[in-house]
């Protein structure tokens, strides 16, 4: 049986998560609000956008704070394997051409009828003049790394 | 927007009374003025009671202040651009001379003054509940608009609320249905309705607001009353005004007068002509980019107001903009634009986070063994157990803490227990040895019993002493100890740096403030070519009208009666 890991013998997290603490919080407690939020009035796609955007958002600030170098390895690891961060993003983000992605459903090109990319995906030079955009995965109005 | 949007009502009434102090005199121009003997001040502004202490206040305030608290007055009214265009700016450069009852302006003076003439003087005229939502009344106002109000709240709003429109709608539609009703009703009594002039007049006039409101799609919305609303459906006597009243209209604006308003408005606001402007570089005017902060400087600058505000640097940019303090903040607006904002942003929590590492691995890290031993000492007794006192205690952070581990507590615990069972020689002779391994660095004489160096607080020896004996045993050991050692000190330079840094900063603030000067003298020149030419303009207009109207009587009179043409003209004269 494996030990059953409670608040109270759990590992401290690496030196630095408290600095940031308050703002994980504030970001988990929108996230809260936004999954209890009524879906009246919405269209059905509509209801996960909040979910997306808040977690691109917070994934987005761990990953800023880490490429500035202003939280260490050891944290930033811990807060991907505690959920914190979307590690699958980070890796998308990594990629030249994905530098802004807002979501990976925008880019699963299989579950599309054409196979192609979400329409957030493309340039805003592309898209014919004063059209705008938004996705239905996510909300996303445009996440092409040239805009 | 651009358009005056309000004529006042208050022509016909007596104007308040003065507040004591204040004497109304005549000038010899026919204006009234008023003249306080005690503070040696005098204005064109009416001062009210409210206003006593400050007279030049800007004339907005009075006329709202007179409100029912159910009038809203807040951003998202429909005054909230109103308010935010012709704010204080706009008066304090003259006193505004609309209040004054039967007044008759002398003919050069239109111009601005027109605008505090326009002052709205909405008052609620009648409320009505809404059918299930019970707290909740509609409010109408003299001017036709209307606005919720709730009862039990205090709040009031022109945009109606998502959960009280249903109502709002539903009592329109009752409304309507009882308007058809009477109608009918009145078909009947058809006689009476003809003697009755006046009755006839107001319902039609209701009909005609009713439509125009059926027609609007934004009834629900805010309801901007322009003066071609009051035109349409306010009381009657003011149509019958003559080609006076015509002059008033506002003049059309062309292209140059919306580029010249929105400079102004642009100025009012502290924004650079950048930031609002179209992009046509060369209609900015001189100066408002070429002030002496250098880019370097704004972003300094700031920097300083994010480091005055003590942001946490860890936050992120939305949450602070959302906050909103810095935006009050002069400083704000040394930079143009919010990506530059964010991007000095950026830079600043950067530098900070490596300054607070750099101060944490300075610091000595704090012991997580005293916060606990402290709880000890407090609640720690022989009689309780390890698993009743982890239990009792289990809310206190201490207990909480995941930097020392559960076991490590309860070795401690236990440790701490049998302590306190030995006698107190044994406890004494301990902390004597304790305090004789400490090196002289840490404690020497002019150590203190509040700062005591962390190996002695995180010691059982020193904690399992009852404090009354620990702490004369420590002071009476401390006055026996040499001086502490000579430390090597590195602060000159760090000095430096600092009186370096201090001196830029007074140097880039010093420069804010002559552009803060700048900015303003070139606003105020500005306000004044604006109101000449606006004048200008009026009078204008107001020639062309008189030669319109000369013109046709002078035909009409040459062709009638033509003997008596001289006449006529003088006549048509000293009518224009």
């Amino acid at each position: 049986m494996p030990p059953i890991r409670s608040a109270r013998n759990r590992k401290p997290p690496p030196e630095g998560f408290e600095d940031i603490e308050d703002t994980l919080l504030e970001f988990s407690n929108k996230m809260k609000d936004a999954e209890n939020a009524p879906h009246d009035g919405k269209k059905r796609h509509e209801m996960l956008w909040p979910i997306f955007q808040i977690r691109h958002q917070r994934t987005r600030y761990i990953w800023d704070l880490y490429t500035k170098d202003s939280i260490s390895k050891q944290l930033y690891d811990y807060l991907l394997k505690n959920g914190y961060a979307d590690a699958m993003l980070i890796a998308k983000w990594k990629k030249t051409g994905y530098e802004k992605l807002c979501c990976l459903p925008c880019i699963q090109t299989k579950e599309t009828n054409f196979n192609a990319t979400c329409i957030c995906r493309v340039p805003k030079a592309r898209l014919t003049e004063g059209q705008t955009v938004q996705c239905v995965n996510c909300g996303c109005r445009g996440c092409a790394s040239s805009d | 927007m651009l358009k005056s949007t309000h004529r006042p009502q208050n022509v016909g009434q007596s104007p308040p009374p003065l507040p004591p102090g204040w004497t109304e005199h005549k000038a010899p121009t026919g204006h009234s003025y008023y003249y306080n003997a005690e503070l040696k001040k005098s204005t064109y502004t009416r001062p009210t009671v409210q206003t006593e202490s400050t007279p030049a206040e800007p004339a907005f305030g009075s006329p709202w202040q007179s409100y029912p608290p159910g009038i809203p007055v807040q951003a998202g009214s429909p005054f909230g651009p109103f308010q935010q265009q012709y704010g204080d700016g706009f008066h304090r450069a003259e006193p505004a001379i609309g209040f004054q009852s039967g007044f008759t302006r002398p003919r050069d003076g239109r111009g601005h003054h027109d605008r505090a003439r326009h002052q709205p003087q909405d008052r609620p005229k009648s409320k009505h509940a809404i059918p299930d939502c019970s707290p909740w009344l509609l409010v109408r106002t003299k001017l036709k608009r209307r606005f919720v109000y709730n009862s039990e709240t205090n709040e009031s709003y022109w945009r109606i609320p998502e959960d009280v429109m249903k109502g709002v709608v539903e009592f329109d539609r009752i409304e309507r249905e009882k308007k058809e009703a009477r109608e009918r009703g009145e078909d009947v009594s058809e006689t009476l309705k003809d003697t009755k002039q006046t009755e006839v007049a107001r319902t039609e006039e209701q009909d005609g607001s009713e439509a125009a409101e059926d027609v609007e799609s934004d009834e629900y919305e805010e309801v901007e009353v322009t003066d071609e609303e009051d035109d349409l459906n306010e009381n009657p006597t003011k149509r019958q005004k003559t080609e006076e009243e015509q002059v008033d209209q506002p003049v059309d604006f062309n292209e140059d007068d919306i580029a010249y308003q929105l400079a102004a408005m642009g100025q009012e606001y502290g924004l650079d002509p950048g930031e609002y402007g179209d992009g046509e570089g060369q209609e900015w005017e001189e100066g408002a980019e070429g002030l002496p902060l250098t880019e370097e400087d704004s972003a300094a600058l700031f920097k300083d107001l994010l480091s005055d505000h003590n942001l946490n640097p860890f936050s992120t940019w939305d949450k602070i903009i959302d906050e909103g303090r810095i935006i009050d903040d002069d400083r704000y607006t040394v930079l143009p634009n919010m990506k530059a904002r964010r991007a000095v942003w950026d830079e600043w929590a950067q530098d900070k986070i490596r300054d607070i590492r750099a101060k944490k691995e300075k610091e000595v890290k704090k012991d997580p063994r005293i916060p606990y031993f402290t709880l000890l000492e407090k609640y720690a007794t022989p009689k309780l157990y390890w698993q009743e006192f982890k239990r009792k205690y289990k809310k206190e952070s201490e207990m909480r803490d995941l930097k020392l581990s559960d076991k490590d507590r309860e070795k401690w615990y236990r440790e701490y227990i049998s302590r306190l069972k030995l006698s107190s020689s044994t406890l004494k002779s301990d902390l004597s040895v304790l305090l004789k391994s400490l090196p002289l660095s840490e404690l020497n004489r002019s150590s203190q019993l509040e700062n005591l160096p962390s190996a002695l607080l995180s010691d059982l020896r020193f904690v399992s002493v009852s404090p009354s004996v620990r702490d004369e045993l420590i002071s009476a050991y401390i006055s026996t100890l040499p001086a502490a050692p000579e430390p090597t000190d590195l602060s000159e330079e760090d000095q430096t740096v600092k009186s370096k840094e201090a001196e830029e900063r007074k140097r880039r603030e010093k420069a804010l403030q002559a552009r803060a000067k700048k900015v303003e003298e070139d606003k105020r020149r500005q306000q004044k070519e604006l109101d000449y030419g606006k004048d200008r303009l009026r009078e204008e207009e107001e020639q062309i009208q008189q030669a319109m109207k000369f013109g046709k009587q002078g035909l009409l009179s040459h062709l009638e009666t033509a003997p008596e043409h001289g006449t006529e003209i003088a006549n048509g004269n000293t009518q224009a």
